[in-house]
């Protein structure tokens, strides 16, 4: 039920367009692999990258672990349970711990084993091609004196792409060694099993879980995943926390988090309606050629390699030259990286800390997402029958020309929420979600201004059902560029640009202002790939066959 | 800010020649914006008062401090929004937003941006983009017809003659043959115009209410206030950051030279033969971020061995269309705004500002007549 664009008022449109419970279609919650809507959330995620050999033998290691891949109902109901628990203990619960598996394939993968037909049926360019061959295109750079960016990628270059990737998630290390132990092929699968040819583990930081190596708390914006559980009665995926949306024509589900079209992440349902001029309303799936494409979505593998010492010394260096300029004295390392990310490193958003971290805030899952770019933000109101606590942070106050948090921040390149971008408003943005499901790789660095030559960084994941218009999207057109989604400057975290010095602008509301450049880059893709997350159903009727 | 006088667009040289045209050139944009604010002053006088917040920086400029550049860069996609993706699985429609043109016919490119690929045996050779207004080739046209000759034979074709592009009676054809079928020297959709920005920028400094709640969304505001297209890039984005400036009690103007602009052009991922081929993307009028027209070519050391552009991939896809890199191009244009909280106007009801032509003899003196706003 597309809003009318004829009926601009913000009360009006919240009447008529917010869409009731029986307008959301209900998921087909057995037959969606879990990491996808639910996310396995686990404190350790092994990827293993797999070549196919032959196909017959591949198909027996198929159907012997499919009941193995575990489902969004299997992944959701565990994790609602770990939060009732953790509610209640004000803790996490110890004991219960889970351990999942997803799959994917490749292009190459998949029309191995369905046909090129069937693979050329996925509607990407992006898949079909495969990230190596688009690699360029992301603003990987090529090593000095090589045309082609992926060479010395540890997986997923030119020539060395995988045909499956295996997710293997737990909360247990030794839980997780086992499970790879069933899941492995064996010769046991046939004369010539898959290969494993790269496998590596994923791990929250021991020193800061859920921080990434820079240091900052990291996955805390994620879209609110629109549709049922289950046909009969009440039962959202995404939980509908409040009563009053903190902007009038864009319904969320708690505070900060937009709903999103289930469309956007499994084919097969209604995505944002993403014509000129619409209002965020559902868009009819397209047809699928093939038909089981339904209940399936496309992965984003990033290998993400973080120079740490680099980025601090940046920063370090950085600050204590601002701070010699009246207009950004007292800047401190931790402000600058605020500044550059949009958070500090507890989490707290500079929209609602502009000054000094607030570790409280950051905390605070009902507050540290909350905030708008051009609007002030409300207070949420949560629906009645929920008690809540107040929440003591100051709220965010509109910030459209940059002076609070920048245009180029980080979180503001990937996500501009209310302000409109070079390809649309709000609602545009909506459809350039994605759904992550990172984790960082390698320890924690001991002195972070000192380069102690470990890799460590971050098995960057995401999924959705367009890698071109989403990830791509977000990476090529707004992180690596210093005009959109407003000009201000390149994101300094992703963003990328061969041959150019990336440069970053600071504004103040008193009038101050300048241009940092970035020395270096400090986050390189060193692997990666495209793939398909199909159904269970898929996997067992087609697939593996 | 303050102006002594409006340069040309992208401050390019084509008044060299002739002092005069700065001077026709300058009273004509002068007038443009005098035309917009009459209008709005009209528009508000009918709907509760209040003062215009947009200005015309050459007779009533305002002194700084003004907001930080990137404040009032407003930025758009060029490849048209209508014809992109929407969607999983409804892909960008390349081939409609480039049909083949007669002359007389208009493209249908609405995002201030439009080209024209030079194909030869089927094989694209170039592609031009070009984001040059009409009515500034109107008002060349009408005080420097030998100057449009000779930009045409010098970006265009050499073929180029004087009667292809006038009429018996000496009146430019913007729709010539040599500026739709055959080439694209400056844009043709009759939203294109420089006029029509101004009318936008204008119209979107008048704050806007419906039902008692003011309209702080882009397409809500666009669709109460009728000054532009909601269906595009440009339109909504360029109202809201405007009016997000007069929210915030701010005088507006556009930035001297007035013009809409290439920001920026984005190679990653071109290749020919495997070797990086975004650089064959050159600006030839203007320069970024204030670029007004470009060709995408191979260097001659190239199309010498028989490569053309439709051998250059992008990804591992070979180029098709011209949209494919059209929309690779970051448009914007400049606006101005003085210091916050100096203007204190209560938001108006819907409804279309209507335009006061008090200027209609001196455009039918130097420039077009009747020029419509991005509505058209």
């Amino acid at each position: 039920m597309a809003r009318s664009p004829q009926s601009p008022t913000r009360s009006s449109q919240s009447a008529e367009s917010q869409p009731q419970e029986s307008d959301e279609p209900v998921l087909d919650i057995d037959d969606i692999q879990g990491n996808i809507l639910a996310g396995f959330n686990k404190d350790y995620q092994l990827l293993v990258a797999l070549k196919l050999n032959d196909i017959p033998s591949a198909r027996n290691w198929l159907r012997r672990i499919l009941p193995g891949i575990n489902t969004l109902a299997e992944v959701g109901h565990f994790n609602a349970v770990f939060r009732m628990r953790r509610a209640r203990l004000g803790r996490d619960p110890i004991g219960l711990i889970a351990t999942w598996a997803n799959i994917a394939f490749s292009y190459a993968g998949l029309a191995t084993l369905t046909s090129s037909q069937d693979a050329d049926g996925v509607p990407d360019e992006a898949f079909k091609e495969g990230m190596a061959a688009r690699a360029g295109i992301l603003g990987d750079a090529p090593p000095p004196e090589k045309t082609d960016p992926t060479v010395g990628w540890v997986i997923g270059g030119t020539g060395h792409v995988p045909d499956v990737l295996l997710i293997i998630a737990s909360d247990d290390a030794d839980e997780l060694a086992k499970a790879l132990g069933r899941l492995q092929p064996t010769a046991a699968d046939g004369p010539g099993p898959p290969q494993i040819i790269w496998q590596e583990m994923g791990q929250t930081r021991s020193d800061l879980p859920g921080h990434e190596h820079f240091g900052f708390k990291d996955g805390l914006s994620q879209p609110g995943v629109r549709g049922r559980i289950s046909s009969s009665g009440s039962g959202f995926l995404t939980p509908r926390l409040l009563s009053a949306s903190p902007l009038q024509d864009m319904e969320f589900s708690a505070p900060g988090q937009p709903l999103v079209w289930p469309g956007q992440f499994v084919f097969g349902y209604p995505a944002t309606d993403d014509s000129a001029g619409s209002s965020g309303g559902p868009a009819s799936p397209p047809a699928l050629n093939p038909p089981w494409l339904r209940n399936g979505s496309l992965l984003v593998f990033r290998r993400l390699r973080q120079n740490v010492a680099a980025f601090s010394q940046f920063l370090h260096t950085t600050a204590q030259q601002l701070a010699q300029n009246p207009d950004f004295a007292g800047m401190t390392d931790a402000r600058l990286g605020a500044l550059v990310v949009g958070r500090w490193q507890s989490g707290a958003p500079i929209m609602r800390a502009p000054t000094a971290d607030n570790p409280a805030l950051g905390a605070s899952s009902l507050a540290n997402n909350d905030f708008l770019f051009t609007t002030d933000t409300p207070s949420p109101e949560f629906k009645p029958g929920q008690p809540r606590a107040s929440i003591p942070f100051p709220t965010a106050s509109a910030d459209p020309n940059g002076f609070v948090c920048p245009h180029a921040a980080h979180i503001r390149k990937v996500n501009p929420r209310d302000q409109d971008s070079d390809k649309g408003d709000k609602f545009d943005t909506l459809t350039r979600r994605i759904l992550r499901r990172g984790i960082a790789y390698g320890p924690p660095s001991a002195n972070p201004l000192v380069d102690d030559g470990v890799d460590r960084g971050l098995h960057f994941l995401c999924y959705q059902t367009s890698i071109v218009e989403q990830f791509e999207l977000l990476q090529t057109d707004w992180a690596n560029s210093s005009n959109n989604p407003k000009p201000g400057g390149v994101d300094l975290i992703i963003g990328q640009v061969p041959g150019a010095q990336r440069q970053f602008e600071l504004d103040t509301a008193s009038g101050g202002s300048t241009t940092l450049t970035a020395p270096q880059q400090y986050v390189v893709a060193t692997g990666g790939g495209y793939f398909f997350a199909p159904s269970i159903t898929a996997l067992r009727q087609i697939i593996a066959r | 800010m303050i102006i002594d006088h409006f340069d040309p667009p992208g401050s390019i040289d084509d008044f060299a020649a002739d002092p005069t045209l700065r001077t026709n050139w300058n009273t004509w944009l002068s007038g443009q914006f005098d035309i917009a604010i009459t209008s709005v002053n009209g528009f508000l006088t009918a709907h509760g008062g209040g003062s215009c917040q947009f200005y015309n920086p050459s007779t009533h400029g305002l002194p700084g401090p003004d907001l930080p550049h990137s404040s009032g860069d407003i930025t758009w996609n060029g490849f048209p929004k209508r014809f992109s993706a929407t969607g999983p699985g409804s892909p960008t429609r390349y081939a409609d937003a480039e049909p083949a043109l007669n002359a007389g016919q208009a493209r249908v490119q609405d995002e201030y941006l439009e080209w024209y690929v030079n194909k030869q045996n089927n094989k694209i050779v170039s592609i031009h983009f070009t984001c040059e207004a009409w009515d500034y080739f109107d008002f060349l046209g009408k005080n420097a017809p030998a100057k449009v000759l000779q930009l045409y034979q010098q970006y265009v074709s050499p073929a180029v003659q004087q009667q292809d592009l006038f009429g018996a009676d000496g009146s430019y054809n913007r729709l010539n043959k040599w500026n739709t079928e055959l080439g694209a020297m400056h844009l043709t959709h009759s939203a294109n115009n420089l006029f029509a920005e101004i009318f936008l920028a204008a119209s979107a400094t008048v704050r806007r209410q419906n039902q008692g709640v003011e309209l702080t969304s882009s397409i809500p505001l666009i669709n109460c206030a009728e000054y532009g297209d909601a269906a595009r890039n440009s339109d909504p984005n360029i109202g809201i950051a405007v009016n997000g400036l007069a929210r915030e009690g701010r005088m507006i103007t556009l930035a001297n030279p007035v013009g809409l602009y290439m920001a920026a052009f984005d190679g990653s991922g071109l290749t020919v033969n495997g070797n990086p081929a975004g650089g064959f993307f050159t600006v030839v009028r203007g320069a970024f971020p204030l670029a007004l027209r470009a060709v995408y070519q191979l260097p001659p050391q190239l199309s010498a061995t028989g490569l053309t552009v439709s051998d250059v991939k992008i990804g591992s896809k070979n180029i098709e269309f011209g949209g494919e890199l059209a929309e690779r191009i970051t448009m914007h244009l400049v606006g101005a705004a003085s210091v916050a909280q100096t203007v204190h106007n209560a938001p108006a009801a819907c409804g279309a500002i209507q335009q006061v032509d008090t200027g209609a003899s001196l455009t039918a003196a130097l420039g077009s007549p009747h020029p419509p706003g991005r509505k058209g």
